[in-house]
């Protein structure tokens, strides 16, 4: 009699909860939608009409030539091939190094480690604005100005990355890593066997936030690559810019498609973040 | 330690190359917008014609933050730009300050440059007696009006010859409807410079020197077309960064202050079919009582030499070439607006098709004084900053006049004390 | 004899472990001490210096600091930064935690929901901030137009960016927006973390879901929040482009924070020593704010 009463009123809360988490996920839907629309809806329009009010959603002469516009006006795909190579790049060094990196940080005891991290963690907190012309000169002075090697150096040894990595780390069971050791496993071993599979979540999200922020890195092409054919994207979106006239319908066009590469991966990873992967190895 | 004692040398010394090779001498040029310009490549290819043994390679640094991006790269000593455009006195003063040009006194005496032919330029570019620059391009402020809406208003156009109050009460007549049919008398675009430099045309005063209650009458007038609708809110376009040419494309105003690199890019997007104006005319910037007609607001784009380049010769023969009359008339041909301005040049840029034939428009083209939209002053870039913060506040209302005018003063006399 | 042998090899296996240890750290370190680590001493060094980037550094010890202080600009940043931060840090955490429990459950379309939320953090800034501007646009934008739809009149529209008193708190809205998504997935990495079986342990004894957030994922997610804090604050410390996007620390100074005032130092006034001075500051206090949020961690972790 008992279990029939605790399920029937769990069912209703249930169906509640379910409702209320349906609405709330509709409004952020739409609060992340409209904005979308009127970059779809922009990006079909000349300059003059994407300010105008009131907004016209769906433009009358809608103007598809603007896709084929963006193609012609900059080079987008020399722009859209750079980006890819540097954002390939970086991505798979940040996640080998960092990860490699934060194992130490996260299972093992060594002298200075402390130290050491909040080393690490303190560098985060100092804005790049501060130091850039002194590292500008110092990349010049090792003629790495105007390459892409550059960039590659700046961003794939991030302390994020480390920071990110050592924090998923610490939630693995240290029993898992002590067992190995008696198994008789090294530490390499052990990071390659036991750590990196189990931190697939972690590395999936590293993966996607290093895709991102070179994909959408400005600074950092913008002072090293002044060669138009070394430039990026974002440098490519600004050329759009320019002194006596500016081209929003463009830009809008533009980012339509360099959004697309980058929804495909975060797709793609989707099923690393399915609940219930990483449960296994308590019962060892 | 090592490290930081490596680095600590590479800055303070710079790089040390080796001499340059004879032979091919390569020039990099330093500029903006590259593609979307007409006249650069016409202007190298013409140069290479005459001299070829010299390439001229273009780096193009990108319109928005030129300034900044050209600093970065000239730090420290960078040997690697020879030829700068410098896209106004801010910049000007501030790689002057730095030392980063070549003085061109010398330069200019021993291949017999005529500073008369830029009208004043040249001596409104010399800081104590010294010269680093030569005008390349000069554009200056005209009203542009839209003949389509005052035929249809019946109303008479604008004329060489008005007072700014004659162009307040002729906007007033010009505004007319509501809502997305509204046609504003007039247009003002959100620099600082188009409001404040309205100010400056009775020669007596500068924008680099407070106080500047003179600017009084002038911000007056425009806020109150504004609070009567005359003209569009400037917060409205602050915030959605609204170019000018997109409400003018539209139908939208009557008349607008704005430069004479206009000219070109109006015409070229009516003959491509992407506006709704086709029939629009200049005329001169409307005057203050006692000043004459044809005094108006300019900018000057110069070009220079680095300090540090190794091709100094080279690199001012270019400059030299570049605003010349020779570099002018490639530059009058695509419809650009050259640092030298005589009956020549005004008679290509007045053939242009597209430019309006009236006799007003050409007429508009004379004019009388030039004064720089912001006189040199080695603060010059600090002071522009400190004066674009007031007019912003003093255009979206967080501020009332006196004020924005009184931060103004105090702000500009405390970088000017430092 | 067996102690000083036992005591050696002890001391050999620690050096070992010393060694692997630093193997590891090695390649990501070295890249980092290079080209990162070098140039950030050398612009702490430069906080007591006069430098112009292209003539002589000049010593001047603790000129630059001794401006800040009467420096009104900066006292202004300052304030502007830490409103900025108290503001956006809770409410990002709240709203990406929210969503990331939300989305980890089975529910239809959930791909579709993550990748909507995590929209905003992902498309170029130019185009996100332009977008917003005329969403909040202070006359005719769709937020306004359902201000005035609810009875709100003309007169007393907030007019967001382009108000002293409201620009700030778009700047905040934007930033909580655009930046839900990207915590909102480090919450969702984290949820992967925790065993399912407690859940179902909890199931069987009669906890209720709210209860089981409580008592199981909060404390679960503890080094995840953590990081999520940390990195956050460290973030709206640094805050610039938003900034410049949105309001260009306008109108007036109502938006000026810490690294705006960096830049403009820098670049504007090319005064390298001074704008270094400025970041010494706000990297003592972002230091000062992680090492009390470390403790905070030691502490929890400890109990």
């Amino acid at each position: 009699m008992q279990t029939l009463n605790v399920t029937k009123s769990s069912r209703i809360a249930n169906i509640t909860w379910k409702s209320f988490v349906y609405f709330i996920l509709g409004m952020s839907a739409l609060l992340t939608l409209i904005p979308f629309v009127w970059m779809l809806s922009s990006s079909l329009k000349l300059d003059k009409d994407v300010f105008r009010f009131p907004i016209e959603w769906i433009p009358k002469h809608p103007r598809w030539s603007n896709y084929k516009e963006i193609w012609e006006t900059i080079p987008l795909g020399r722009f859209i091939f750079n980006t890819a190579k540097l954002t390939v790049i970086v991505t798979f060094l940040q996640m080998l190094t960092s990860s490699f990196a934060a194992y130490a940080f996260a299972k093992l005891n060594f002298k200075f480690k402390k130290t050491l991290f909040l080393c690490y963690i303190s560098t985060i907190a100092m804005p790049w604005q501060v130091y850039m012309v002194p590292q500008f000169i110092m990349m010049r002075g090792f003629h790495l100005n105007n390459t892409h090697l550059a960039i590659i150096c700046l961003q794939a040894f991030s302390a994020f990355g480390v920071f990110l990595m050592r924090q998923f780390y610490q939630s693995i069971p240290d029993e898992l890593c002590e067992a190995a050791r008696i198994d008789g496993m090294n530490e390499y071993q052990i990071w390659g066997k036991i750590m990196l599979p189990l931190s697939k979540p972690a590395l999936s999200t590293l993966l996607i936030f290093a895709f991102v922020g070179t994909w959408n890195d400005f600074l950092g092409p913008m002072i090293y690559l002044t060669k138009t054919e070394l430039k990026t994207i974002q440098i490519g979106l600004r050329m759009f810019i320019t002194q006596y006239s500016s081209e929003y319908g463009l830009i809008m066009a533009a980012s339509v498609v360099v959004l697309i590469p980058v929804l495909i991966v975060f797709l793609s990873l989707q099923k690393f973040f399915v609940e219930g992967i990483a449960s296994s190895g308590i019962k060892g | 330690m090592a490290l930081v004692l490596s680095a600590g040398m590479v800055f303070a010394n710079g790089q040390k190359e080796a001499p340059a090779a004879k032979g091919p001498v390569t020039l990099k040029w330093a500029l903006w917008d590259y593609a979307q310009t007409v006249y650069y490549k016409p202007l190298i290819e013409a140069f290479e014609a005459e001299n070829p043994n010299i390439k001229i390679e273009p780096l193009d640094l990108g319109s928005t933050d030129y300034q900044t991006m050209l600093s970065t790269q000239l730090t420290g000593g960078d040997s690697s730009i020879d030829v700068v455009t410098i896209k106004d006195i801010p910049g000007y003063a501030t790689l002057v300050k730095a030392g980063q040009l070549v003085n061109l006194n010398d330069y200019v005496k021993a291949k017999k440059i005529n500073l008369a032919q830029y009208n004043g330029g040249a001596e409104q570019m010399t800081v104590n007696g010294n010269l680093y620059e030569l005008p390349f391009r000069s554009d200056f402020r005209i009203v542009y009006y839209n003949k389509d809406v005052f035929d249809k208003a019946g109303e008479k156009y604008p004329t060489n010859d008005m007072t700014w109050a004659q162009y307040d009460a002729l906007a007033r007549k010009m505004t007319s409807g509501s809502g997305a049919a509204k046609v504003y008398g007039n247009h003002y675009h959100t620099w600082r410079s188009i409001v404040q430099c309205e100010a400056i045309l009775d020669g007596k005063n500068t924008v680099v020197n407070p106080p500047y209650d003179f600017m009084k009458p002038y911000y007056e007038r425009v806020l109150n077309e504004q609070q009567d609708g005359i003209c569009m809110d400037y917060a409205q376009l602050k915030t959605t960064s609204t170019h000018y040419s997109g409400v003018f494309y539209n139908n939208s105003v009557a008349m607008m202050e704005m430069g004479s690199w206009f000219i070109s890019t109006l015409s070229n997007q009516i003959a491509q079919g992407k506006t709704e104006v086709k029939n629009w005319g200049i005329v001169k910037l409307p005057h203050a009582d006692g000043v004459k007609a044809g005094t108006t607001v300019g900018t000057i784009t110069g070009i220079a030499v680095s300090n540090a380049s190794k091709k100094k010769d080279a690199a001012l023969a270019f400059a030299a070439f570049l605003t010349s009359e020779k570099g002018a008339t490639v530059l009058a041909k695509t419809g650009n607006y050259p640092g030298i301005m005589n009956d020549n040049i005004a008679g290509i840029l007045s053939g242009m098709k597209g430019f309006p034939q009236d006799a007003a428009s050409k007429e508009a083209l004379k004019t009388t004084k030039l004064y720089l939209e912001i006189a040199y002053s080695d603060k010059a870039l600090q002071i522009d900053a400190a004066l674009n913060r007031a007019h912003d506040s003093i255009m979206t209302k967080n501020c009332t006049l006196d004020e924005g005018i009184a931060q103004m003063n105090k702000d500009v006399k405390d970088i000017l004390s430092k | 004899m067996t102690a000083e042998i036992t005591a050696k090899s002890l001391k050999k296996r620690k050096f070992k472990e010393n060694l692997v240890a630093y193997s590891f750290i090695l390649p990501n370190f070295l890249g980092f001490a290079v080209f990162t680590l070098g140039p950030i001493i050398f612009a702490v060094y430069l906080a007591f210096t006069t430098w112009n980037g292209s003539g002589p550094i000049t010593f001047v010890g603790f000129k630059n600091f001794k401006n800040l202080i009467t420096d009104e600009l900066f006292l202004t940043a300052l304030k502007n930064t830490l409103v900025y931060c108290v503001a956006v840090v809770p409410l990002t955490v709240v709203c990406s935690l929210f969503l990331a429990v939300m989305l980890n459950q089975k529910i239809f379309a959930r791909n579709f929901f993550r990748t909507v939320n995590f929209f905003p953090y992902v498309a170029s800034l130019v185009a996100v901030a332009v977008v917003w501007n005329m969403i909040f646009n202070p006359a005719k934008g769709p937020v306004n137009q359902l201000l005035m739809l609810f009875g709100v009149p003309d007169d007393k529209l907030p007019r967001w960016a382009a108000d002293k008193n409201w620009a700030m708190f778009t700047v905040i809205l934007f930033s909580v927006w655009k930046n839900t998504g990207y915590y909102m997935i480090i919450y969702l990495a984290g949820l992967q973390g925790i065993s399912a079986q407690l859940y179902e342990a909890a199931t069987l004894d009669g906890a209720s879901k709210h209860q089981q957030f409580k008592y199981i994922t909060v404390p679960q997610l503890r080094p995840t929040t953590f990081f999520v804090i940390v990195m956050l604050t460290i973030q709206c410390f640094k805050v610039y482009d938003q900034i410049y996007m949105i309001t260009q620390a306008g109108p007036g100074t109502a938006t000026l924070v810490l690294v705006y005032h960096i830049y403009n130092t820098a670049f504007i006034d090319w005064d390298l020593g001074y704008a270094s001075a400025i970041a010494m500051v706000l990297f003592l206090l972002v230091l000062a704010v992680t090492l009390v949020q470390f403790r905070g961690e030691r502490k929890y972790a400890n109990a």
